[in-house]
């Protein structure tokens, strides 16, 4: 808490299911991403970087994975002295029943304890299944600068697609004025990332009184900041330029992975100034048999190759066979495809096996094919 | 395994890796790509239940205090065990007189200081797996004073020319210790690593010292083969000795062969390393690689055959790598062809086109070096 007074609180609780089977078992956030990582592993090594030391991360939807995951938090090196990553279910309190987070302000709500122990002067809200590199200082100086009692990070969109997302209205000064929720006639193209900073002593008042409103979805999109807009409140947008991805469904999961082969691409895991931490894992790094064949790939330690990889991404320990052919696809942790199998415009599930010979996916597909149950090989 | 105390100790003086060995001791080599040397020491130690262990470093050891670091990634309980590196003055008007014993000799408070009943002495030079408890169990049921490891190979003529080696009777008593002076094909190469009682241990050091302050461990070890019950354990599996330039080479590359790669690694015996949390490798379009171990963080876009890449490499459009190990970070520009060399961290070769050696002599790029 000494570097800048500023607490984070991560929204973690999602079940994503748009994902189908990739989270039945696990939350939104603990799905895994690029090769190596977990998706939260980007807010909270944006949050390392950034100088936070204090998270706290709001599990609820089969979180016992992702409580397990997040409260190493050495693994982001929040764990010195005063830092620390908190893993934070719905509790049973004294004063209040065992009650699920009923929406994102909610969440927090249930927590003010939590939050007070610490005293911050400024609270930063951030969504866990968000794919982007950002560093929250500059967020808070912008926010003091403006002497503002919330910030919100926007990105701009492409303005036809603006009804689909969560609208800021604001003056030349970035000032909003206005938050709509996927209006059909948009009047600006700054979106709503999900993350929020607020001077905390405006916002604890804020959500005392929601939690009474029987009125209230509980929800900082639907209530908290339309009547902190109502009431004259200062609301300031802070642009955001780079990569920055929702992954909600298979297709846009699979593209996330793709948008990493471009030789360019804007997420750029490989900028040694803003790492993205995770667990580290204990593994030969990855190992290209003499039948091989790889053409613009992303592949990790673990794997083991002897066949063909083209416009894929493999996550660490995925194998495949000799003479399989993965093309256009992602395997994530633990998959294996076996000898001569060809797997297309798919995305095949953790420890998932694809047998001998067997066909996965089709290049002309529509959709990517997810593959989360094992497909039979030639015997 | 409480009941002993690890140590990783140093490379004897004459020993020395060409160029290599100019900037880390021979523990800090990168291995395999994301390996250091000491991890495989390390490594068996922890996954032996050996909770207590010391390291030795004598000279330049920067690069082992950061790796070995606090040594959690190594599993060792974080309250109960620890992990302790020592170092020992090193004698700069004379490197002879920096010989194991002295290391220990500086740091006697620590050996005695420790609970332990036994010592397991290992090398930070060997790569190699073996459970360190069951050697103990062997130990203390053979009623032996010292049990001593060793490897049979029949190409002692040619190779592990710096180590030592056990002769030993029918009985595998050990008769001596004696260099391997590439004589005979066959011969039981010592694997420099010891087991003894601690009382034992420090009795030896003492009387190391009162004989000649140039005396060594096996020396001093080969000396009491008469007095003593020493005995040899044959250690099966895959050894490699880096103590030359040729055999560090010869060791990276001999393990791309996955046979050879499944006498060493076993999922139920990791080896631990410290992380440096790259991202994972980008292959581009035209990079063709095959028959090789590759690390995290690399960038490829040439071809890469037969060879170890260290995190961090780039391997730029139209070069090729052939039969060469290319430790972390360094650069290989457009159209240079490397084969059969070891390229040191951080070395940047753009310029000269064709760096190219011998399988029989490999050749040697210097760290941080700029072609």
């Amino acid at each position: 808490m000494k570097q800048n007074n500023m607490l984070a609180m991560i929204l973690a609780g999602g079940r994503g299911s748009r994902l189908h089977d990739l989270t039945n078992k696990v939350a939104k956030p603990a799905v895994s991403y690029g090769g190596k990582y977990r998706i939260i592993d980007f807010p909270l090594s944006n949050c390392a970087n950034s100088g936070i030391d204090v998270v706290g991360v709001l599990t609820q939807y089969e979180s016992v994975l992702l409580n397990s995951y997040v409260a190493a938090g050495g693994r982001w090196g929040l764990d010195a002295k005063d830092s620390g990553v908190y893993v934070l279910p719905p509790r049973e309190k004294a004063d209040a029943n065992l009650d699920v987070y009923r929406g994102t302000a909610d969440a927090i709500s249930q927590n003010i304890d939590f939050i007070d122990n610490y005293d911050p002067e400024y609270i930063l809200v951030l969504s866990g299944d968000h794919i982007y590199k950002m560093n929250y200082a500059k967020m808070l100086d912008y926010h003091k600068k403006n002497n503002a009692d919330a910030t919100i990070a926007v990105i701009g969109v492409p303005m036809k697609e603006a009804s689909r997302f969560g609208i800021m209205n604001t003056d030349e000064d970035l000032r909003i004025n206005e938050f709509e929720e996927k209006p059909p006639q948009p009047k600006s193209n700054l979106a709503s990332m999900g993350i929020y900073i607020f001077s905390w002593k405006v916002l604890r008042k804020l959500l005392v009184a929601d939690m009474k409103d029987p009125d209230s979805h509980h929800d900082f999109g639907k209530d908290i900041i339309p009547t902190m807009l109502e009431s004259g409140k200062r609301l300031f947008a802070y642009k955001f330029k780079g990569y920055w991805k929702d992954v909600g469904t298979i297709d846009s999961l699979w593209e996330a992975n793709m948008d990493l082969l471009d030789s360019n691409n804007e997420l750029d895991l490989n900028d040694p100034t803003w790492k993205i931490y995770t667990e580290d894992i204990t593994t030969l790094p990855h190992i290209i048999g003499p039948n091989a064949n790889i053409n613009r790939a992303f592949i990790t330690q673990g794997c083991e190759i002897d066949g063909e990889v083209k416009n894929s991404v493999l996550f660490t320990g995925a194998k495949v066979g000799t003479g399989a052919k993965i093309i256009d696809s992602v395997l994530m942790p633990g998959a294996v495809v076996e000898e001569g199998a060809v797997v297309t415009r798919a995305l095949v599930a953790d420890g998932i096996k694809i047998g001998k010979e067997a066909v996965v996916g089709s290049a002309d597909s529509e959709n990517i094919e997810l593959v989360a149950k094992r497909v039979k090989g030639v015997e | 395994m409480n009941r002993a105390l690890g140590i990783v100790n140093f490379s004897r003086s004459h020993v020395h890796v060409e160029g290599l060995q100019d900037y880390r001791p021979i523990g800090a080599f990168s291995f395999l790509g994301r390996y250091r040397v000491i991890d495989f020491p390390l490594s068996n130690m922890s996954n032996s239940g050996i909770e207590y262990i010391q390291i030795y470093a004598n000279k330049q050891p920067r690069s082992l205090v950061e790796h070995v670091g606090t040594g959690r990634h190594y599993n060792i309980n974080s309250k109960r065990g620890d992990l302790h590196m020592l170092f020992s003055e090193t004698n700069i008007a004379n490197p002879i007189y920096d010989t194991d014993i002295a290391a220990y000799v500086n740091n006697m408070q620590y050996i005695e200081r420790s609970h332990q009943m036994y010592v397991i002495i290992a090398p930070s030079y060997m790569v190699y797996t073996m459970d360190y408890s069951e050697l103990l169990q062997t130990h203390v049921e053979s009623e032996a004073d010292i049990t001593l490891v060793y490897h049979s190979v029949d190409n002692a003529r040619e190779s592990f020319l710096a180590c030592d080696t056990l002769n030993l009777n029918k009985q595998k008593g050990v008769l001596s210790i004696e260099r391997n002076r590439g004589t005979a094909k066959s011969k039981n190469i010592f694997m420099d690593t010891y087991v003894m009682k601690k009382d034992l241990f420090i009795e030896l050091i003492e009387k190391a010292q009162k004989i000649s302050s140039l005396y060594t461990l096996p020396q001093i070890v080969n000396a009491q083969c008469e007095e003593l019950d020493i005995r040899g354990v044959a250690h099966r599996g895959y050894l490699a000795s880096i103590t030359d330039f040729k055999s560090y080479y010869d060791a990276n590359l001999s393990l791309i062969d996955v046979k050879t790669r499944n006498t060493l690694f076993d999922e139920e015996w990791p080896i631990y390393t410290r992380t440096n949390d790259s991202c994972p490798t980008h292959y581009f379009e035209g990079a063709n690689t095959k028959m090789s171990i590759v690390s995290n963080g690399c960038t490829i876009e040439g071809s890469v055959e037969n060879s170890i890449i260290g995190r961090g490499c780039v391997i730029k459009k139209g070069a090729v790598i052939k039969n060469s190990i290319i430790l972390p970070g360094a650069i290989i520009g457009e159209d240079v062809h490397v084969e059969n060399h070891v390229v040191d961290k951080y070395a940047k070769i753009t310029h000269v086109k064709e760096i190219i050696g011998t399988p029989e002599n490999p050749g040697y790029i210097k760290r941080e070096d700029r072609i």
